[in-house]
């Protein structure tokens, strides 16, 4: 779908894209992710030929760039910019038609298609169509940039740290949104940001760059799993602890080295289980991984040790917290309740890890003075 | 009232003319001044020493410039016209330029990369964007112009001019009156005119952040 082969380009004499070569396939989710100046923008913006390579060839969609007309060309990739930038003197119907327009699509196409992207978001036509972009929130001003860029159904979307200017909550619904709307739609998507965490959770492949050159290109599973540089570990390591702690989420905090158990595991391996963990409890998992509850020894002993499975036992319920929780919300949680952890749950509600007084205080450190583990 | 008996016609008479030199001259200067200002905004770089080059135009007292014009095209209301034209150009030339400076980046970036061409954005996302600041200068402009259109009668070209040269002249202080008071009247009355026009042409959605 998108070809590099030896692009470079050059600004003076610091070298911003150094014989960048490599290829996306259609409907794949492609995030560029590196160090500040590493030439992901860079590299983004001259898919849709906003900055000319000094060498090197790009093909979309087979075709070599600089040989296509670069407004023609514009029109058939989407583009969301840093700055949410939609026109201030345009309503929100007229900024999402801004591409079917030039395009010459009829006016009630170009409502209909308004109407439908509108709801794919949860935003009502008739409340927001008509209003201003001043007159919408920071999110839902990026909701709609987004939609922009998907209204003339490019097949390829280019987006430029679309959410850095938002905060933590509203980036996390966004997040999940544009997963959906990728899923659904099925587009191919370049996608450039500096947060490790958006590019695990976003991304089909990730592009690791740094001075102009791919670092890594991998899946989140395997670059998570093998990182090919030092760099790459400690942006893993450093975004996971966003620096502003009020932007710490559950998931920073938490241990993912959580035991649990399905329901239909017997009490007796359980209790092994206990015993050779040196723990007291146990996370309780419902067949399709959601989360049940806790069982504690205590319990278990009440119970009696039969030949029964653990989901005989009626399970605690214990606290739990959403995974992108803020972190100190699920502190005072901890506090407030008897409990001795709190239980971190992922979307699906299935168990993401536990943040126990021990993990809090590990994870603390960590942030206060680097990596302790 | 018998001033009114007296000179009545003759105030109609001027005020129109007074009138006519500065629509005509102000819609003259206005289409200079946007053109001119839309190509230097396009080479920013040469901009910085037009600009400052065009400024000293606007520093030759009217007077004088009337005069050099008037020895050259003659009494011909052309010469009051074209004279009342350069004044007028600078005050939107300026706003039109830094107007369309002063527009955010990303705009522009947004604009290239949803497929406008550079004429498109122009019209569509750069002009509405700098209109306000292009409506404060034409705002400006006509208010200068209303005043130096007094000039004309120096030349012997008409307008409310009249009454203040022949007050001045005679030591009559009703005819100083009776140009000065309808300049202040056709001032406001064009300003108040001009508010009508903003409220058309800037775009609702950027009213309430200029």
């Amino acid at each position: 779908m998108i070809r590099f082969e030896n692009v470079k380009k050059k600004y003076g004499n610091t070298v911003i894209l150094d014989n960048l070569s490599f290829n996306i396939e259609p409907g794949e989710f492609v995030v560029l992710i590196g160090p500040s100046g590493c030439g992901k923008t860079t590299t983004l913006k001259s898919i849709n030929r906003l900055i000319k390579p000094d060498q090197g060839k790009i093909f979309v969609n087979g075709q070599e760039i600089s040989q296509v007309n670069p407004v023609k060309l514009r029109r058939k990739i989407g583009y969301v910019i840093q700055q949410i930038g939609l026109f201030p003197n345009m309503t929100i119907e007229q900024n999402i038609g801004v591409v079917p327009k030039r395009l010459k699509y009829e006016k009630k196409e170009i409502q209909k298609i308004t109407r439908d992207l509108m709801e794919m978001v949860d935003m009502s036509f008739e409340e927001y169509a008509h209003k201003y972009p001043s007159e919408l929130s920071g999110g839902q001003q990026q909701r709609i940039g987004v939609l922009r860029a998907l209204a003339a159904s490019p097949p390829i979307v280019l987006m430029d740290e679309p959410f850095g200017a938002l905060d933590p909550m509203t980036r996390a619904t966004l997040q999940k949104e544009i997963g959906k709307l990728h899923k659904k739609l099925n587009k191919t998507i370049v996608f450039v940001t500096h947060d490790m965490n958006e590019a695990l959770d976003l991304a089909d492949k990730i592009i690791f760059m740094e001075q102009g050159k791919i670092v890594q290109m991998a899946t989140p599973e395997e670059m998570l799993a093998n990182p090919a540089s030092p760099l790459i570990r400690d942006f893993m390591r450093k975004s996971s602890l966003a620096t502003d702690p009020l932007n710490l989420t559950a998931a920073d905090f938490m241990s993912a080295n959580v035991i649990s158990v399905q329901k239909k595991k017997s009490i007796r391996e359980c209790t092994d289980i206990m015993a050779r963990q040196h723990i007291d409890s146990l996370v309780i998992k419902n067949e399709d991984e959601t989360y049940a509850g806790v069982v504690t020894i205590k319990d278990i002993k009440k119970h009696g040790i039969s030949s029964g499975t653990i989901g005989e036992i009626e399970p605690y319920q214990n606290i739990t917290s959403d995974i992108l929780e803020n972190a100190k919300d699920s502190f005072d949680k901890l506090y407030n309740s008897g409990d001795n952890y709190v239980v971190v749950l992922n979307n699906d509600q299935t168990v993401a890890g536990i943040i126990s007084k021990t993990s809090m205080a590990t994870a603390m450190a960590d942030t206060l003075w680097g990596d302790m583990q | 009232m018998i001033f009114f008996e007296t000179y009545g016609d003759r105030l109609i008479t001027a005020f129109q003319v007074h009138l006519f030199y500065v629509l005509t001259s102000v819609t003259i200067g206005f289409a200079i001044a946007l053109v001119l200002g839309i190509l230097l905004s396009r080479v920013p770089q040469y901009a910085k020493v037009i600009m400052p080059l065009l400024s000293v135009f606007q520093t030759i007292p009217g007077i004088v410039f009337i005069g050099i014009l008037f020895l050259y095209l003659g009494m011909i209301p052309a010469t009051v016209i074209s004279a009342l034209a350069v004044y007028a150009i600078f005050p939107i030339l300026k706003n039109t330029y830094t107007g369309l400076l002063d527009i955010k980046k990303e705009y522009i970036e947004a604009a290239k990369g949803c497929g406008m061409s550079p004429f498109q954005t122009l019209l569509e996302v750069e002009l509405p964007l700098a209109s306000p600041s292009i409506i404060a200068g034409l705002r400006m402009s006509t208010i200068y112009t209303v005043s130096w259109a007094v000039l004309a009668a120096m030349i012997g070209l008409g307008g409310l001019g009249e009454f203040i040269y022949i007050g001045i002249a005679s030591n009559n202080d009703q005819l100083i009156l009776a140009g000065a008071i309808p300049s202040a009247i056709m001032a406001i009355g064009l300003s108040l005119l001009i508010d009508v026009l903003r409220r058309v042409v800037v775009p609702k959605g950027i009213r309430s952040v200029k």
